[in-house]
This record gives structure tokens, sequence and C-alpha cells, in this order.
């Protein structure tokens, strides 16, 4: 991963996916990783969104409101498991 | 053949011990003895006050009280019924040595501002001493919260009314979701607590945890490297402000950032106050003297158009 960009206003419910989200990622996470976060507020009714880019340089917009924690792990793993397979295949 | 029922483990035990119903009133033998023996059971006059079974600093608790969460929850509902200005942070993964560089700015700055306080002529109140940012558990914060906003112990008509009492965990149970506070209280939570409503502290606060052009500038590198830090920058970097409870009200970000900008803080706010009723005080008077005005206006010109008629009939006759 080398960006992640986020957008939730913070008194909906439904934020509490990016939020977590967000709270993932270990601490040194933030000297390899860009990362935007924008916190609408509290009137908007904007959806929460993560968005994130890979090192092939794949983006992602996932919609947080409707896939959940597990749904974004799941999607964002997918990926990076098929780059670090493709990593260890050319011997990295 | 061993027993069938097998008796509870010690520290089960002493649990189901503690949430046992208190025994009715007991009655002192003497008691019994002065009134006459024949008397039948309706004549006994009223049974005296129930001997208080539980000392005055520990009244029965609804949850265990030994447990570290009714402990947290007392601490919690004290913090929100003594503490006007609390600050609500995110804190994603901040390593230790990033939380000192943190507190360490945040003392600095706010330290900064009771002194330009002090300076401007005000009685010194040290509050940047009281200034507290403390991570919280937010399943049991928001019981406190509930507790706090929605338990009344003065309504309560008998029983104990503390905060840990089985009244208040009625009053706050059916109340899950129902406080504004309530969906940010997940995930890591941290807590800014400020003793009393101060926007200069709030604005302080605000510079440098959660910076802002062109009202809340972060502190330039020239006048405090420490704030450069790469420590104390990583770990800025992890909080995120999500909300703010001023007075009891709940506010957004936007909001927190009105209350940090009033200008001149709460003596500006008096003055500004000051400044609106003179003003209505003027426009009043003006409003009450124009009824007045206009019917002297008239009457005047009526009158002296009457006295130009007469002196413009006069020569003719």
């Amino acid at each position: 991963m080398t960006e992640v960009s986020t957008a939730f206003n913070p008194f909906s419910p439904r934020a509490k996916t990016a939020r977590l989200f967000l709270s993932f990622f270990p601490a040194d996470a933030r000297q390899r990783i860009k990362m935007t976060t924008k916190i609408l507020p509290r009137a908007s009714k904007d959806r929460s969104f993560v968005q994130v880019k890979f090192n092939d340089g794949k983006e992602m917009k996932l919609d947080a409101e409707k896939l959940g924690i597990k749904g974004i792990i799941e999607e964002v793993d997918r990926h990076s498991r098929s780059l670090n397979r493709a990593n260890e295949l050319n011997g990295n | 053949m061993p027993p069938r029922i097998q008796r509870p483990p010690s520290t089960v035990a002493s649990i189901l011990r503690c949430k046992r119903t208190p025994l009715r009133s007991r009655q002192y033998a003497t008691a019994a003895a002065t009134a006459t023996p024949a008397a039948g059971h309706h004549q006994i006059p009223n049974i005296p006050d129930p001997i208080a079974r539980y000392p005055p600093t520990q009244p029965p608790s609804f949850k265990p009280p030994q447990f570290r969460k009714s402990q947290l929850l007392r601490q919690y509902a004290s913090l929100l019924r003594s503490t006007p200005l609390m600050l609500l942070f995110q804190h994603n993964n901040l390593t230790a040595t990033e939380w000192v560089g943190v507190r360490r700015e945040l003392t600095k700055a706010l330290q900064k501002v009771d002194a330009t306080l002090v300076a401007e002529g005000h009685v010194s109140q040290n509050i940047a001493s009281g200034v507290k940012i403390q991570i919280i558990q937010t399943g049991i914060f928001g019981a406190a919260l509930r507790v706090v906003e929605y338990f009344r112990p003065e309504a309560q008509q008998s029983g104990f009314t503390h905060s840990l009492s089985a009244a208040a965990y009625e009053a706050a149970a059916n109340q899950r979701t129902a406080h504004g506070l309530s969906p940010l209280l997940s995930g890591p939570l941290v807590v800014l607590s400020i003793p009393t409503v101060s926007p200069q502290h709030l604005k302080a606060a605000l510079s440098i945890l959660a910076p802002n052009q062109p009202n809340f500038p972060a502190p330039t590198r020239k006048a405090n490297p420490g704030y450069h830090d790469l420590s104390c920058q990583a770990g800025l970097a992890k909080l995120m402000l999500l909300g703010a409870r001023v007075e009891g009200r709940v506010f957004d970000v936007e909001g927190t950032r009105w209350v940090g900008g009033i200008p001149g803080g709460l003596d500006g706010l008096r003055g500004q106050l000051v400044n609106m009723l003179q003003s209505i005080g003027a426009g009043v008077t003006n409003t009450l003297e124009s009824a007045s005005k206009n019917l002297y206006f008239t009457v005047e010109s009526r009158r002296t158009m009457l006295e130009d008629e007469e002196k413009g009939e006069a020569p003719k006759a």
C-alpha cells in the first residue's frame, strides 16, 4: 500500500468502519504510507469511504458503510496477497 | 457418592453474596420487652427506621464493586460531572515516546497561555495543571455518560442515589443510543479534559493537537523547535479530533473550533453581550420616544399652520 485516504462523519454510527480501518495500521505505518483523513461536519450525509492505492498502481475505492470492517479488510487483503505472491515468485 | 450440587468456587460466591438483597430490619429484644407483652400484632407502634447496614462511604453497588469496570465508571462519572469542556480524539497506535512528546508540547502551550493571562492582569487560575489527556474505555465511558445525563438523583424517592446504585443503572439502561455523543464512543479514544470553559486554553490545545489554518496555526519551527520533533509530529499525525462536549452539549469539529475561536475568551464574550444589550436599550428608548415626538411635531406643525392662517386672515379683515 502506498496511499490511504478516508472521509467520514464521526457522528454517524456507520463511520465506525472507517475509523477502525485507520486504527488497524501499525505504529510506524505512516512512514511508508501516505494517509489523508477528512472528517466531515456533523450534519453531512455523505457516505464514508476508504480509498487505497497499491504499489502496482491499482486503486480501490470502497464504500465503508456497505462493506463493514470485515469486508474492507477482505477486499484489501485479497489484492495485497496477490502482490505478495508475485513478489515471492520474482525472488524478492 | 459425591454431592449432586457443586459448591460454586469462592470468587463466584463472593460476587453472589454482594448482590444479595438486604434482610428485613431487625428489632432488638429490649425494644420488644418494653412493649406490653399482651399487645396484639396490630398494636405494635410504627416499626423504627431500619438500622443502617452500610457505612456511608460504602453504599451497596449494583455491579460488583471490586471489579475494575465499576471503579472506572465511578471515575468517569465524576470526570464528566466536574469537567465542562472535554475533547474527544481517536488515537491510532501511538507509541509511548510519541505520547510523551504530545503531552510535553500540550502542557508547554497551556502554561504559556496561563502566563499570558496572568501578565494581562487576570487572577492566576493555573488551569494548565488541571488539563489531562487520558485514554478511556469507550463502553464504560458511554455508560458513565448515560448515568450522568439521564439519572436524576434528586428525583429519587428513596434508596441509594450514587452513580453505581441500582437506580442509576435502571435510569441509564434504556438510553443506549440516545445521547449525541454515543456514536463517537467506539474504537480507540482519548479524552482531553479542561477544568473550565476557557476559549484561550482551548485554542492553544487545538493549535497543538489539531492545527488548522488560519485560525489555529501550529507553532513555527523557530518559536517552538520541540513541536517539530520527529516523535511529536508522528504522534500528532495519528491523533484525530472527533468532537467535543462543552457544558453538556455536543459539538463537532467545526463547533469546537468556533468555541476555541471566541475572541478574548469568556471576558470578550461578556463584553460583546454588554455592547449588544446597550445598543438594544438605545433602540428601545428611541422607539418609545418616537411616538411622543411624532405627536409633538404634528401638534406643533398644526399650531404653526393655524398661526399662519390667522396671520394671513388678519390683514384681510
